[in-house]
């Protein structure tokens, strides 16, 4: 809580009553007479032309799907296809007014919003700029083949077959699709019109379109987002979340000048009255009408509106307007736009959940049928024209149909000829000062800070040169590694903003932050809402738009939260887009103690088993600056943990201490903490200074000289050095902090079994916390790797040590029984 | 139909053998006459070719496995054909007993529940080595099959490797007599002691000379005997065979067995079993010719060699030794009733007497020791330096008294003294 702001009793104990402002409920009522002011006849038959193009793409698909054929033409999509066939006034309208520059995101059922922003692009820009967009785009690949084949004159004419064709090549998983087919159906977009990531994940675009909102606001770019997701979304956590973060009051009442004001963000609920089988209106959900959720949300209701996504003017009327709120900066927007899916869910539904009457009734009312019927009543089109409409885009349809399918004109990636094309594609790999070249913003010079004039005075390495250890109060500490890391690309970098619970005014929860609210303007550094998922998926919108961002988790255990953003959209999307997008975006995740059970998860292999995450978890004040640094430096997404046990240890390891300067430590080096030759112990993480310890003792007790290597990163990982290590002594531990089963030890030890195999003395040994809950801080030593544990591993799986008197049971008895009762 | 593949029967007394190696892994294609494994019964190594051709379908027994003869070991057959019928484990037979186990208890602190690792008999007596240690086994060339193991569960670890002595595996050399007093390949597991569990061979050594000593009234006489025509001799042969006017060089040892055949002749209680109630006494010579192989104290049976011409019995003690070293003597021969009377050479390690102990049920070993010169009385009181070989003749008091034996050993002594081709 900001101290500028005080709560005060008096006022909020006050009695009184919420009113309720009132929620329009399709109240657009012009008719097409009264429109014509707004639009001209060539605008009103564009709106059914787009509308025609959308219901026959996905009239192709369905057929497809269900035939193998669409005009004569064989094809079999073994992939997804869900159709949206009856939403396509929704569509339409929607991007009716959306300018290049806006943007959207999309959900599992989004072609038709895709070809619809596409088509509103391409009506925007001028020709010159739409055919260097076509010729730039994977070196013009899908241009030339839907150049050879253009009967037509018009760059605008060949931009709408790009976008067809690139839209179903990409659903047909080929490589000239807008992603070289590795997004596919649910995941298609491109970027140069403004189309950004559709999510097969329900609601997943309810918080990452958040992030790209906050990407405009945060760097006053033009445009605004419009978050296309469907009715039964409302139920999701990431939905709820991302309205959260999306409507908080600091951006109306903290953040300064120019920044102050709402997100330029529309949540436009595609309401098609069904999640898949769900009837959200009646069954589901309690709202009963969509739009009644904005108004408990903000004292705006968000702007809430139901509109009649049926009619296309209707839609087209409601987005005006609202944007016009947006530009006044008092989004968001909350629509519920009304629709309804004429198609199944997918081609497999079979309907059971509704009554046929029921789809009869709306296919009487079918948008297309409706508007056309009133174009031709207007007198602006005749029926004549409204059917060449129709038959010239089946037959453009026919002819991208066979270019798509093509095998020799729009061929697959070639996973023959290079096997490694796919995972080429899971990081970016950039190194790159700052995202954008201008002067970033901040408070004060970098020098004036008073954390970084304290830090000035502090002790950089742990002990003075008679080797008496400094007070703490006195070092340089493993926080005050991240924090110059991450301080110093905050003065490099404009686009870095950081947020996450108490990251302004406490500094984060460890103070890690401390000094940062001093240096920068709210809108690059502010508190979120207790919303795991967002914090996350806010992080990923505002990467993917190009923005450098660092999210906080406080605590490991906390990753639940953000699960789905964590492990199904930050890791995917550089890779799914075809490379088009990248992902600066680096997560703090501290690991706790102390706390119990729901605090004190090491969940470390969780992220390193997913495709696509960084992973790193340094021990050392050096190692955290140098890897926050490189963190800050790269493009990809980037897991970065922190232990609680070691925020205030001092730099043991660099005898200079810890420089000043800039320096990088390069991803996945694991680091040689001390040097041996009886045996090697792999830490990840904290467990290094036990293991330390451990290392001690058998030097002491057993004559073992013990060579420690501190992992630092878990993706990537050099396995070489360790290798070599494993080649000298032959003997491996591996002790982390995390539960045992299943941690990133056990990857590590099975892949040490079978790179050094021959090198072996014993298997590679793995201590682990126990797979328990954790419990309170006094019984810890029972359940974290002590050093005795790691003697006692070494006494029974790889080296009897004489005299040594076990604390702890590793036998094979016992591990067998553990693994039988599930601990 | 499948084909069973049964443990051999080497020999009557045989009643497991160990497979000490396979050279096929379930699943793999094999000929008929292909090497299917190795085996070796108490005191000797073999091959087991496999008979048909076809899918090794099953392996019912790990290596280091004891199996009783006759057993079926594994099932060759056409892919897909059942062979569960075939499992020993599945019919009525009891699985076979180890009694071949893994010392357990290692030498450290550790909780106790750990040696029952053990527990599953099919694994007890896999040799336990790191992979580390096994390649610097191979490098060394030393046979870890000798070497104990100090890590955990007795696992073979680098350190054991680096602290054996090298030795030349058993099977495929065989070595020289002097070697057979190297040290044993033992592993070091202190700083002043070492343990070595017992071999096969060597526990049936330690069985049967136990039992021998507790079992009978053995005694010893040494006498010596004038070896100057044998040495004579020696020296004719070894330089016909130099020019190649002889093909078989036959050595000092050959012909006291000779001489020893021919006492015996004239002596056939010695040429005895004492079977407790009963003397056997047999009217053909077995003799048993002690033979020192890195596996142990060999002792084969040359049958019939009362009938050998000097020649040929040198050709048939060789044979045997060999034989023995290389591992492949006939179990039926290494019996100690194979033989009906043994000799003992310990001469070439310059022993100048010892007592040799009887191998049951035979009621003498003659021990041959060193040459020692003497001086002796060539005649006319003229002295001179006169080559003798030291005999220690060992009998069982309960078959033999003083007198005969020492009349057995003169007349050996005889026949040396007064040797002839």
């Amino acid at each position: 809580m900001p101290k500028s702001q005080n709560i005060n009793p008096k006022i909020v104990r006050e009695p009184k009553f919420i009113e309720f402002g009132k929620i329009p409920v399709n109240q657009y009522n012009k008719t097409i007479e009264q429109e014509k002011k707004s639009f001209s006849n060539e605008d009103f038959i564009r709106i059914y032309h787009d509308m025609v193009v959308i219901r026959e793409f996905e009239t192709m698909l369905n057929l497809i799907k269900t035939t193998n054929e669409y005009n004569g033409i064989p094809y079999n999509h073994p992939g997804p296809a869900h159709l949206s066939i009856g939403q396509e006034a929704a569509a339409v309208g929607m991007a009716y007014t959306l300018e290049v520059e806006d943007y959207i995101f999309g959900s599992h059922r989004s072609h038709g919003e895709i070809l619809a922003k596409g088509l509103s692009a391409i009506h925007r820009l001028d020709d010159e700029a739409l055919y260097t967009t076509m010729k730039n785009y994977f070196g013009g690949n899908a241009l030339k083949v839907v150049e050879k084949e253009y009967s037509g004159t018009g760059i605008k004419g060949l931009a709408k077959d790009f976008l067809l064709y690139g839209a179903l090549a990409e659903i047909f998983a080929r490589e000239n699709g807008f992603n070289k087919g590795l997004g596919g159906s649910m995941h298609a977009f491109f970027t140069p019109f403004g189309i950004y990531p559709n999510n097969a994940i329900v609601g997943g675009s309810g918080d990452i379109s958040v992030g790209a909102a906050l990407y405009k606001k945060i760097n006053r770019k033009p445009g605004i987002v419009v978050c296309n997701i469907g009715d039964a979304s409302m139920g999701c956590g990431p939905v709820w979340e991302g309205i959260t973060f999306a409507t908080m009051d600091q951006y109306k009442t903290l953040w300064d000048g120019e920044y102050k004001g709402g997100l330029p963000l529309i949540f436009n609920f595609m309401n098609n009255l069904y999640g898949m089988g769900g009837q959200t209106m009646g069954e589901t959900m309690g709202y009963d009408i969509l739009a009644r959720v904005g108004a408990g949300v903000n004292p705006e209701s968000m702007h809430s509106e139901r509109i009649d996504g049926y009619n296309p003017l209707a839609v087209i009327d409601a987005f005006r307007r609202k944007k016009q709120i947006l530009t006044e900066k008092k989004g968001p927007v909350l629509l519920d736009t009304l629709t309804y899916r004429i198609s199944g869910h997918s081609p497999s539904d079979a309907s059971s959940y509704r009554s046929k009457e029921e789809i009869e009734a709306w296919q009487k009312e079918d948008s297309i049928l409706s508007y056309g019927n009133s174009l031709i009543e207007a007198g602006i089109a005749g029926k004549g024209l409204l059917d060449e409409i129709g038959s010239g885009t089946r037959e453009l349809l026919s002819r991208i149909l066979k270019l798509s399918i093509n095998d020799e004109i729009s061929p697959r990636i070639d996973l023959h000829k290079d096997p490694d094309i796919i995972g080429n594609m899971m990081f970016s790999n950039c190194s790159v000062d700052k995202m954008e070249d201008r002067k970033p913003e901040v408070l004060l010079p970098m020098e004036e800070n008073p954390r970084v004039k304290s830090l000035k005075n502090k002790e950089r390495f742990f002990k003075d040169k008679d080797g008496k250890p400094f007070s703490k109060a006195k070092l340089y500490q493993f926080r005050d590694g991240i924090f110059e890391a991450v301080v110093d690309r905050f003065y490099k970098d404009p686009t870095l903003a950081a947020w996450g619970e108490e990251n302004r005014d406490w500094g984060g929860a460890f103070a890690v932050y401390r000094g940062l609210t001093e240096a920068l303007p709210y809108h690059r550094l502010f508190n979120s809402p207790i919303s795991e998922g967002a914090i996350v998926g806010t992080a990923i919108g505002y990467g993917m738009c190009g923005g450098r961002v660092i999210a906080e988790i406080m605590y490991c255990d906390f990753i639940g939260r953000s699960g789905d953003e964590i492990f199904n959209q930050l890791p995917k999307w550089q890779a799914m887009s075809g490379n088009i997008i990248r992902m600066p975006v680096v997560i703090r995740v501290s690991v706790g103690s102390k706390y119990g059970a729901q605090h004190s998860q090491d969940w470390s292999a969780l992220t390193a088993h997913i495709p696509g995450l960084k992973v790193v978890f340094p021990a050392t004040p050096y190692d955290a600056k140098g890897l926050m640094n490189s963190a800050l430096q790269g493009t990809d997404p980037v897991i970065f943990f922190e232990s609680q046990r070691i925020y205030d240890i001092g730099e043991m390891f660099q005898k200079g201490g810890v420089p000043e300067g800039y320096y990088e430590i390069p991803f996945g080096e694991p680091d040689i903490k001390r040097k041996g030759d009886d045996l090697t112990i792999l830490s990840i993480g904290a467990t290094l200074y036990p293991v330390l310890k451990a290392a001690d003792i058998l030097l002491e007790k057993h004559g073992l000289n013990a060579e420690v290597i501190d992992a630092r990163s878990l993706v990537p990982f050099n396995y070489e050095p360790v290798i070599e290590s494993v080649k000298k002594t032959g003997r491996i531990i591996l002790a982390s902090d995390a539960s045992s089963r299943g941690s990133f030890l056990k990857e590590m030890a099975q892949t040490i079994t079978e790179l050094a195999f021959d090198y072996l003395d014993a298997p590679p040994v793995v201590v682990g916390s126990r797979n328990w809950i954790t419990p309170a801080y006094e019984m810890e030593e029972f359940f974290f790797p002590q050093p005795e544990w790691i003697l006692d591993a070494i006494n029974e799986r790889i080296l009897p040590l004489r005299g040594h008197i076990p604390s702890t049971d590793f036998s094979v008895k016992k591990a067998i029984r553990l693994n039988k009762e599930g601990v | 139909m499948a084909t069973a593949v049964i443990m051999p029967k080497q020999g009557q007394s045989v009643e497991t053998c160990i497979i000490t190696k396979w050279f096929k892994q379930k699943g793999e294609s094999v000929s008929a006459g292909e090497l299917l494994f190795s085996y070796e019964t108490d005191k000797a190594a073999f091959d087991l070719e496999s008979p048909e051709g076809g899918i090794l379908l099953d392996i019912f027994f790990p290596e280091g496995s004891e199996v009783p003869v006759l057993a079926n070991v594994a099932v060759v057959g056409r892919q897909g054909e059942h062979v569960s019928s075939f499992n020993p484990g599945n019919s009525s037979i009891s699985p076979p007993e180890q009694v071949n186990q893994i010392p357990a208890a290692p030498a450290y602190s550790g909780f106790t529940e750990s040696d029952s690792s053990s527990a599953k008999p099919d694994h007890s007596t896999i040799i336990r080595i790191s992979p580390r240690a096994r390649l610097m086994a191979r490098e060394k060339g030393l046979d870890i099959s000798s070497i104990k193991g100090s890590g955990p569960n007795g696992r073979i670890i680098a350190s054991d490797i680096t602290s054996a002595t090298p030795a030349k595996p058993y099977i495929q050399q065989a070595a020289p007599s002097s070697e057979a007093f190297s040290k044993p390949s033992v592993v070091s597991s202190g700083s002043d002691y070492s343990d070595t569990p017992l071999s096969n061979v060597r526990k049936i050594i330690s069985k049967a000379m136990h039992a021998s000593l507790q079992n009978s009234a053995q005694l010893t006489h040494h006498m010596s005997a004038d070896v100057r025509k044998l040495l004579e001799t020696r020296e004719k042969i070894k330089k016909a065979v130099s020019e190649k006017k002889e093909q078989q060089d036959i050595t000092l040892n050959d012909m006291i067995c000779w001489c020893v055949i021919r006492a015996l002749e004239k002596f056939p209680e010695a040429n005895s079993h004492f079977l407790g109630e009963q003397i056997r006494t047999f009217g053909k010579i077995h003799l048993g010719l002690a033979v020192d192989t890195p596996r142990g104290l060999m002792v084969p049976a040359i049958k019939n060699a009362g009938d050998f011409h000097l020649a040929a019995l040198s050709k048939a003690l060789k044979s045997a030794a060999d034989s023995c070293k290389k591992g492949n003597i006939s179990p039926e021969l290494l019996q100690s009733d194979a033989a009906t009377f043994t000799v003992s050479n310990l001469g070439a390690y310059g022993v100048e007497m010892f007592t040799p102990v009887i191998n049951l049920p035979q009621v003498g070993i003659l021990g041959v020791c060193t040459i020692i010169h003497r001086p002796a009385n060539l005649g006319n009181n003229f002295f001179g330096f006169v080559p003798y070989i030291g005999l220690s003749l060992t009998y069982d008091h309960r078959a033999i008294d003083g007198g005969p034996a020492t009349l057995f050993l003169k007349e050996i002594k005889n026949q040396i003294e007064n040797f002839s081709l």
